[in-house]
């Protein structure tokens, strides 16, 4: 069974008078475990399309289904369930949450499952931070990290609750190509020991070379869905 | 707990911000403190007034000469009686007692003629039950039997008399007939009470009585107790053991007026504290809008986390709180300075009547020196919080259901 399944999914959105379409129906599968870079020019649809994987946005016709479920109908809040335990998001410009640590920012995702013991959480958060190399940088604050730093940071925290699915929207467009290599080796790492499923979306070919599998997007339609060994 | 850490921690942000905010509702805390503390010291004092100078803890009197009193009429005056002061002598808390008898004079200096109100007192108990004798400025007191009156400073700069002087004094006496008292001035007094200074005359009981030709009666017995806030169930209580037509009143009676307007004056408190952390509350708001506008994109990465609304209206009242505290404790620091400022050096009457006479009422006059109540500090602290917290929901509610992606792409 496929983690996601997308059928005919469309979006418009409505600016002002004038209706302008964003998807125009794709049809997709994700399997788990998958590493997928979803790529295509500004405006292509590949930011709304990761929104509407993520349960961030509703789509306006064709259905998703998630891991079995199908997300169509389900509330606001319900999706904010479906996020909470089963999806983290790594963004474009990190966001951090200033006044806490690294630690306490990792550690606000998991938080939100509230199953943890006191114990258990800061082993596994201190584990995590280890793992992407920031291990005695716990303390730090956001402003104390570099930019490649804050990034291993957002990935952590994305990892921290074990989803079964991560959305990274552009995750090295505000790094340097040698720490987007850094950032990007580590995220396959993540995903080839945890088998956690990996979707980008990315004009960066550095990015790209990484992926198993090139979804690309053009005018709100899958022009190219190639797989790689 | 984890919000509540974090609003704390987002405290720290614009800690400018987070202050000046903070700093409007300390000031709230404070003009209300303040304002509570004056009115605290007023009404104290004015309590203290109308117990020491014009009608002790209680008074005992024909019911239906109290419901009349006001116009000195010298009818349902009592006699004394034995029985009736043993019985006055049993109440709880029981100190002094003294009689008295009120009467209306017009007070002639040959030229002008000005109505006041002539008081008949036991020179030999009054002052055990009341402190007119403190505060005489000139002379002493009349001595008992004597025509020798004394009366306020104030009254006798108006009527143009001076210690020993003589005044005359109009009367009507139980008949309806005209009868005069030639009254030796020997004292002139001065109180706290602006009233009595401006309309009050006091002479020897006996000598009233016979001028007025009531034989021993008198218009009332007032007593002393040894605490004021016995008065009102020793009224009661001693009025059950009392024949009819003989009740107690307390001093709250004799000044229900008094005490109505302060009522209404703690009101009046209220609704100015009312105000004032209502403007407080708009500077939260705009705070909370600042914060939630700064922070979009986080917010969109909180829901994105899977972050309910409500979670984030909490974080955002959590924020609130914690101004409300931070103000509430400046707010109680500042107000508990400014208080004891007020509560040293007092504050003049005239000043807060704009340097006029006028006392809006108030049975004080000279310098008011606040009170205060720990309860005050209590309701204030708290209301500020609430009001701080309550101010933050709807702005909160706003940040929390701002669509996911908008906010995170900050659109």
């Amino acid at each position: 069974m496929s983690l996601i399944k997308l059928t005919g999914l469309e979006k418009i959105y409505q600016q002002g008078k004038i209706e302008v379409p964003a998807l125009r129906g794709i049809d997709m599968e994700i399997e788990s475990g998958e590493f997928t870079t979803i790529f295509g020019p500004s405006g292509s649809g590949k930011t709304t399309l990761l929104n509407m994987i993520g349960c961030l946005d509703k789509s306006t016709a064709g259905e998703i289904v998630f891991d079995g479920h199908s997300i169509n109908d389900l509330n606001s809040k319900e999706l904010a369930e479906v996020r909470r335990y089963n999806l983290g998001f790594v963004f474009q410009s990190y966001n951090l949450i200033p006044v806490l640590t690294a630690f306490e920012n990792v550690e606000f995702a998991i938080r939100l499952i509230d199953k943890h013991s006191k114990k258990e959480r800061r082993d596994k958060v201190m584990s995590l931070l280890e793992e992407v190399g920031l291990g005695d940088m716990a303390d730090r604050r956001p402003n104390e990290l570099s930019g490649g730093q804050k990034q291993r940071v957002a990935i952590a925290r994305a990892l921290i609750k074990e989803p079964k699915l991560v959305l990274a929207d552009e995750p090295t467009a505000n790094l340097d190509s040698e720490t987007s290599k850094e950032v990007l080796e580590l995220m396959k790492e993540m995903n080839e020991e945890l088998n956690t499923t990996f979707i980008f979306s990315t004009h960066d070919p550095q990015v790209m070379d990484y992926a198993r599998r090139l979804i690309e997007i053009k005018d709100g339609k899958i022009s190219k869905d190639q797989r790689r060994d | 707990m984890f919000f509540l850490k974090m609003a704390f921690k987002n405290l720290t942000r614009h800690k400018k911000r987070t202050i000046i905010t903070a700093l409007i509702i300390a000031f709230a805390i404070l003009i209300y403190v303040i304002t509570e503390g004056l009115m605290i010291g007023m009404t104290e004092m004015s309590f203290d007034n109308i117990i020491n100078l014009e009608s002790g803890h209680l008074q005992v009197a024909d019911q239906n000469y109290w419901e009349d009193r006001k116009e000195l009429q010298l009818k349902n005056l009592i006699t004394p009686a034995a029985e009736i002061e043993n019985k006055i002598s049993q109440t709880d808390g029981f100190e002094a007692l003294t009689r008295r008898l009120n009467f209306a004079v017009n007070l002639n200096n040959g030229i002008d003629e000005l109505p006041v109100t002539g008081v008949g007192i036991n020179l030999e108990t009054d002052s055990r039950v009341f402190e007119l004798d403190q505060h005489l400025v000139e002379g002493r007191m009349p001595e008992a039997g004597s025509t020798e009156i004394i009366m306020g400073a104030k009254l006798a700069e108006l009527m143009d008399f001076q210690l020993g002087d003589y005044a005359i004094m109009l009367i009507r006496t139980e008949e309806k007939t005209f009868n005069t008292i030639d009254g030796e001035i020997v004292g002139l007094f001065n109180t706290p009470h602006p009233s009595l200074n401006e309309s009050n005359v006091f002479l020897p009981l006996s000598t009233v009585q016979e001028r007025l030709n009531v034989e021993d009666k008198i218009s009332h017995y007032v007593v002393r107790l040894n605490d004021q806030d016995l008065a009102s169930n020793a009224a009661e209580e001693l009025s059950s053991r009392l024949s009819a037509p003989y009740q107690a009143y307390s001093w709250r009676d004799a000044a229900r007026s008094l005490v109505t307007m302060l009522e209404m004056q703690d009101i009046e408190t209220q609704i100015i504290l009312a105000i004032i952390l209502t403007l407080a509350a708009v500077g939260i708001v705009n705070t909370v809008i600042l914060s939630a506008l700064e922070r979009m994109e986080e917010l969109g990465m909180m829901k994105a986390l899977g972050m309910h609304e409500r979670e984030i209206v909490y974080t955002f009242m959590g924020e609130a709180a914690g101004i409300g505290l931070i103000g509430g404790v400046m707010g109680v620091i500042m107000g508990i300075i400014g208080l004891a400022i007020f509560n040293i050096n007092g504050i003049d009457m005239a000043t807060m009547t704009g340097g006029g006479d006028m006392t809006y009422g108030f049975p004080l006059s000279g310098t008011i020196y606040a009170g205060w109540e720990l309860e005050s500090f209590i309701f204030v602290f708290v209301y500020g919080v609430v009001v701080s917290v309550l101010a933050s929901v709807l702005p909160a509610l706003w940040a929390a259901r701002k669509d996911p992606v908008k906010a995170i792409y900050h659109r």
